[in-house]
């Protein structure tokens, strides 16, 4: 029950209790007045009289307090329901979005007033664990190149055993690994805080699927799974060629690292209304519905068991998130486990804020 | 060739050092802007590697003033940061090329030497060859021993790139690059999968085996194990 209705209701208990007192009150009044002009007049009934008068003036002033009690409750409740609707407007990107404030100083003013610093301090702190990410992953690149630089000078050395140049390797393999957690950390914190430019430019969507359905081919192919384009229609988006490409060839990448030997691949790239849909199906294993929601999230891995096997930064599917909300687009998996897993991507084919 | 390395940080500069004096080239180090901009001035340099994170006048800085001297030293970026707009701004400030830290050493030094032919005025034959195997750049067409190779095009320009800087090693970012067009890692195993098909064209059935993969590092084309 909204606080407008309950007081409402108030209101109208009130309102009724008074005017029962004053019925009461003035039946009082009436019945002793017909007591002492009973000798004059002839016999009246004092109660309906009361009846008639508080039928035609209790009424409406009953009805008129109703309404004027559901107005003056509105007109007080406004301020909040405008910053409900303000505050349900902020999330982690528009905290720099303050509440309005209607500066007559009244106890919802005060409110406005203390959520908007707390909305600064939340900002702070946003702010400051962006800046902290930013920092961690800039400071650790100039170690990363030492280490990866100096392991790769002692594999010069002809002397080395095969197995400490084995040893080598695998620690330049993990550098390497460690190299693009960085990348991605560092790309999405500067996401986040909005400082990647897009180059924006119209696009032919198909031919980044044709290009991309050539590639899947030849990836796909060492495990023996099966890869198809089954429509490709002309779709002319305005995007960044290379993020887009990024986007797909990610979305590709995981169809054939978590799929089954032997299993399929389908793509399609369809006109679907004001945007382009381009779904890509794979066989495989499947995500459960339990972490399906998960996904998207950063370094979030589904079944440890399975992770482990299948090699990456555990940040491809954000970055293929952030890349795809940047132009204005979704992206949607739906799946069935041990069958078949379904991402949608649907671009506009005109961003909705021209920005 | 003679390089200078514009280095900060100490460590950094020692093994680029070491792995151009591999190479064979001549190599001096500075770890500011202003000293490298006085190296340049006392002596003629055949590429300049720079970082852009530098103490004092940073890398675009020494860039944008050799290039308002006029001076056209091919140049090399260097940045931590690793930012598409970076790499932008660095190539209208007048770089050649630019890496992002961290790097495989073998695509730095992959990358000097270009930029030495570069300056040098390469030559850009025609018919490139890799003991019998012969690619030719006008009709496309790669011939082994009598035979001929169906390619698509992205075979056709991985096998270019390869043939074209046969006997040194390419790292997986400069394939990724110059075959694909990516100026990231899309972390996916795309170059070693097409390095396996165009192995199963040209190298079953021959000998010598021409694709080496070196591990760690990259993919070298030669005719000697």
């Amino acid at each position: 029950m909204t606080i407008r209705r309950r007081l409402t209701i108030w209101y109208a208990v009130v309102l009724a209790a008074s005017l029962l007192l004053i019925s009461w009150a003035t039946y009082q009044e009436f019945a002793e007045q017909s007591e002492r002009g009973r000798e004059r007049e002839a016999e009246g009934s004092a109660l309906g009289e009361a009846a008639e008068i508080i039928f035609r003036v209790g009424l409406p002033a009953v009805i008129l307090g109703i309404g004027g009690g559901w107005w003056l409750t509105r007109r007080a409740l406004k301020p909040i329901a405008e910053l409900t609707r303000a505050a349900k407007g902020i999330d982690e990107r528009t905290l720099d979005r303050a509440l309005p404030r209607s500066g007559n100083g009244d106890e919802l003013d005060e409110l406005a007033g203390v959520l908007n610093a707390m909305q600064a301090r939340l900002k702070e702190g946003f702010s400051q664990i962006r800046e902290f990410t930013l920092h961690a992953s800039h400071e650790l690149k100039t170690p990363l190149t030492v280490m990866h630089g100096e392991l790769e000078t002692s594999l010069r050395d002809n002397d080395l055993l095969p197995a400490e140049r084995d040893r080598i390797i695998s620690q330049l393999d993990e550098l390497h690994r460690l190299s693009k957690i960085v990348d991605g950390l560092t790309l999405l914190t500067r996401a986040d805080s909005g400082e990647v430019k897009l180059k924006m430019a119209p696009l032919r969507l198909d031919e980044l699927v044709r290009d991309l359905h050539g590639d899947t081919v030849i990836l796909a192919e060492p495990a023996g799974i099966k890869v198809e384009l089954s429509v490709c229609e002309e779709a002319t988006v305005m995007g960044d060629a290379h993020r887009l490409r990024q986007l797909l060839l990610n979305l590709a990448d995981n169809a054939v690292k978590y799929n089954q030997a032997g299993g399929s691949i389908s793509m399609s790239l369809r006109r679907a209304g004001d945007a382009a849909q381009f779904d890509l199906a794979n066989t495989g294993p499947g995500i459960g519905p339990d972490i399906l929601p998960r996904v998207f999230d950063r370094f979030f891995r589904g079944d440890p068991a399975h992770g482990s096997s299948v090699e990456g930064c555990g940040l491809g599917l954000s970055i293929a998130q952030w890349i795809a909300a940047a132009h204005g687009g979704t992206i949607h998996i739906e799946s069935t486990p041990s069958r078949l897993t379904t991402v949608t991507l649907r671009l506009p084919f005109r961003r909705p804020d021209g920005s | 060739m003679r390089v200078l390395v514009v280095e900060d940080e100490k460590k950094t500069a020692s093994f680029i050092r070491k792995a151009l004096q591999n190479e064979g080239f001549a190599v001096d180090v500075c770890h500011n802007g202003n000293d490298a901009l006085a190296a340049v001035e006392a002596t003629p340099f055949d590429a300049i590697v720079l970082d852009i994170m530098l103490p004092g006048r940073d890398g675009l800085s020494v860039l944008r003033h050799l290039r308002e001297g006029k001076n056209a030293t091919p140049v090399l970026l260097l940045s931590a940061r690793g930012e598409v707009d970076e790499r932008v701004e660095g190539l209208n400030a007048g770089a050649d090329d630019y890496l992002g830290k961290p790097f495989v050493l073998v695509e730095l030094v992959a990358r000097v030497r270009a930029l030495g032919r570069r300056s040098a005025g390469e030559s850009k034959s025609t018919l490139l060859r890799v003991a019998d195997l012969t690619l030719d750049t006008v009709t496309r067409q790669a011939r082994r021993g009598g035979k001929n190779f169906e390619l698509t095009a992205r075979e056709y320009r991985l096998l270019e790139f390869l043939m074209r800087s046969a006997g040194r090693i390419c790292g997986r970012m400069a394939i990724l690059e110059k075959v694909w067009d990516y100026d990231f890692d899309p972390g996916s195993n795309l170059v070693d999968v097409y390095i396996m098909r165009l192995r199963e064209k040209i190298d079953a059935g021959f000998e010598p085996k021409l694709f080496h993969t070196v591990r760690g590092m990259g993919y070298l084309m030669k005719d000697t194990p």
